[in-house]
């Protein structure tokens, strides 16, 4: 027995290698084994989640009370502020409204569908940033869909099952997204660095010297992009430098979503098809 | 045999409490690995086979949980289970520096383990930041918990054998 474990251990690494390879090049043959074990295991997570949130969302509440009174107190007179700015900004709309269907402009990315989804899973090391949502292909969800919450983008689903799909975060160190510059259009590459976000925020990088991105830029994700859909807000550029090669600057994101707490997102129903049209006309 | 379904239920209960509960604490800053611990200390407790029986299951839900290579977690846990398996022969009751060395060890392999394959691979190289930010916390918390749930496991391990004790007496 003893002799017997020695070859056990040998072979099962030997096909735990053979797996490694063969799924990363194709893993779509596992699938079928994915969605199995996601029957048995979401509703278990769901559950687990619920009472968790539950309780912690109790505690939070409790001592959050006094802290929440003086921010009412506040909030009041913001309110009223808020209020009257609200009215000069409704009529304002209208005039865009108008302005907009007098040029036809493209306001496609202000009315993707979404379906709003629960965060159920989270990695609990540091090392990743991945996270399961309780909506999967029976919803609707797909592979590459996009996810916001809190206005901004957070990732995309890179697997799906009948009743669950797991999303990779925009800040895993994975994670890559074609952006560009709201006010310009000039491109820009955004990417997830773990060291970047213990500060809070993102890489910006593939700036062109010329290109005219500011400190304090919308960030948006871009028309080149094959995977994420136009338009989508990432965050705020800043601390833009030079970098040492002398023809593209880089620097940072501060994003809009807030990724430590999250616990509902919106899922954009809608796949970005076609890239290589977009690719001809970039920005 | 009923030993390792018991096992088997508390691997799904570590892994659904580590992915599900933890996150939702954000002031923590780094979380144990609880399913590191159990499939560590059954592999002490219980021997080779059993410490890679549940590296494998340990590993297995890993791998379904990420979407990345499937099999990276499981191969790095059934070796993990093997090697404290080894590790029984000086196992003794009430005897914890062994366990906590042991954690300490494989904590850190493990999180060696992902960053030289997952990290250092795509060019990350600045080791310190890693280090000190996310592999030291870690470690750290695994640790601490390891000393509470080693006392449980060796507690569940006083009954089950007294309970085969029971039974095979009566069988003769």
């Amino acid at each position: 027995m003893m002799k017997n474990s020695k070859y056990i251990l040998a072979g099962l690494s030997a096909f735990c290698l053979l797996l490694i390879a063969a799924t990363s090049i194709n893993s779509s043959f596992l699938e079928p084994l994915r969605t199995g074990v996601g029957y048995v295991l979401v509703p278990l997570q769901s559950g687990v989640n619920a009472v968790g949130t539950g309780l912690y969302n109790a505690i939070r509440n409790y001592s959050s009370l006094a802290e929440a009174q003086q921010e009412n107190a506040r909030l009041n007179a913001r309110l009223a502020e808020l209020t009257e700015e609200n009215n000069r900004l409704q009529a304002e709309v209208y005039e865009l409204d108008r302005l907009r269907e007098l040029y036809a402009l493209d306001q496609e990315y202000m009315q993707y569908d979404k379906v709003a989804a629960r965060v159920i899973a989270k990695d609990s090391g540091n090392w990743f940033h991945v996270f399961r949502i309780d909506k999967g292909s029976g919803d609707g969800i797909r592979e590459d869909m996009n996810v916001m919450a809190g206005g901004g983008l957070v990732g995309v689903v890179t697997d799906v099952g009948d009743n669950y799909a797991t999303v990779r975060a925009i800040i895993d160190d994975d994670s890559n997204v074609s952006g560009m510059s709201l006010r310009t259009g000039d491109t820009c590459n955004v990417s997830g660095d773990l060291t970047l976000y213990q500060e809070g925020r993102l890489g910006l990088d593939h700036v062109k010297r010329e290109a005219d991105i500011q400190e304090g830029d919308k960030i948006v994700t871009s028309h080149i992009s094959d995977i994420f859909l136009p338009g989508i807000l990432i965050g705020y550029a800043s601390e833009l430098t030079v970098d040492a090669n002398n023809v593209t600057r880089s620097g940072t994101i501060i994003p809009v979503a807030d990724f430590d707490n999250l616990q509902e997102v919106l899922v954009i129903t809608q796949l970005k098809d076609g890239g290589e049209a977009d690719a001809q006309n970039p920005g | 045999m009923r030993r390792i379904l018991v096992n088997v239920v508390m691997l799904i209960l570590a892994f659904t409490v580590q992915i599900c509960v933890f996150p939702q604490i954000s002031f923590l800053s780094a979380a144990p690995n609880l399913l590191l611990i159990l499939v560590f200390t059954g592999g002490f407790i219980e021997g080779r086979e059993r410490g890679m029986l549940y590296g494998l299951i340990a590993g297995l839900f890993l791998d379904l949980f990420y979407s990345g290579p499937f099999g990276f977690y499981t191969l790095f846990f059934i070796n993990l289970g093997y090697v404290n398996g080894i590790f029984t022969k000086y196992y003794y009751e009430d005897y914890i520096t062994l366990p906590l060395v042991l954690c300490l060890a494989n904590d850190l392999a493990y999180n060696l383990y992902i960053y030289i394959f997952r990290f250092l691979i795509r060019n990350r190289l600045n080791f310190g930041h890693y280090f000190v930010n996310i592999i030291l916390p870690e470690i750290i918390f695994t640790m601490v918990t390891t000393l509470f749930v080693y006392r449980f496991f060796l507690f569940i391990n006083r009954k089950f054998t007294e309970w085969e004790q029971r039974r095979d007496s009566r069988l003769v």
